[in-house]
């Protein structure tokens, strides 16, 4: 009994470059323990915006047409149920990474929307987002992957 | 004149049963136009159907899958467990089709 994927290359390029994202925003953490500020800065800022990419031309397309049919009524079974949540965390996941880079890399956002205690923030995101691609490896072990 | 008699219902009787697999056993088409999709594949992968008839496909998969045909003849929408998606072929040839979403997944409908 061997696991097969089923999965077309896109996805599997998604899957591919969502972990590498994932461990570089790691390693953009790591750069920000070591104080080298900038480096993080330019780190985080790439996969954030690579990210909106990634969702426009894989992501958003795939759940309108695999998911976006069988919700609400399918909720239920794991095939939506875990797509959709990993849909919700990653757009709540993307738009914290979009928010903490205008609040820390711009000066476009009214102080009253602004954080100072910068930490908290992006150790919530960065939680977020692991919390997310988890989620995505277990949607497309459901969606690609069978027993043969 | 019983013993002979009994003879040739046993030989009409073990002619009536063998017939059918005879036939089936020499025959290359595959007389059905229901596909089963299941465990992330088409069964039968390739149908023979005469001009006209209608093909059913049936989603017996616990996941979602599509029947799109490599010359965009047809398409169905995300079929989920136990819906189904006909299409009825009106021309002769050889039609091969795929799971837009498991593109691994193929199969063949030979329209004779």
């Amino acid at each position: 009994m061997i696991l097969e994927s089923a999965a077309p290359p896109a996805a599997n390029a998604a899957l591919a470059v969502e972990f590498v994202m994932g461990v570089a925003l790691a390693g953009g953490m790591i750069l920000a323990r070591r104080k080298r500020f900038k480096a993080h800065a330019v780190c985080q800022t790439a996969v954030v915006l690579f990210n909106l990419v990634v969702i426009a031309t894989f992501m958003a397309p795939s759940f309108r047409h695999g998911v976006l049919p069988g919700i609400p009524s399918h909720l239920g079974r794991s095939y939506y149920l875990l797509a959709t949540a990993h849909g919700v965390l990653g757009i709540i996941a993307e738009l914290l990474g979009l928010y903490i880079l205008l609040v820390a890399g711009t000066k476009l956002l009214p102080p009253r929307l602004r954080f100072t205690r910068y930490k908290p923030w992006m150790r919530m995101a960065l939680a977020v987002w692991w919390l997310d691609l988890l989620l995505g490896l277990a949607t497309y072990l459901r969606w690609y992957v069978r027993l043969h | 004149m019983k013993i002979k008699n009994l003879f040739c219902s046993l030989a009409f009787a073990a002619g009536t049963v063998l017939l059918p697999t005879s036939l089936m056993a020499g025959d290359s088409v595959t007389i059905t136009n229901e596909v089963k999709i299941d465990n992330f594949s088409f069964g039968p992968q390739t149908v023979t159907v005469t001009v006209g008839t209608k093909v059913t496909w049936i989603n017996k998969d616990d996941i979602p899958h599509t029947v799109t045909s490599d010359s965009k003849l047809f398409a169905s929408r995300a079929l989920d467990t136990d819906d189904k998606f006909s299409f009825t072929f009106k021309s002769p040839g050889t039609n091969n089709y795929y799971c837009s979403m498991h593109p691994k997944m193929t199969g063949k409908i030979i329209v004779k």
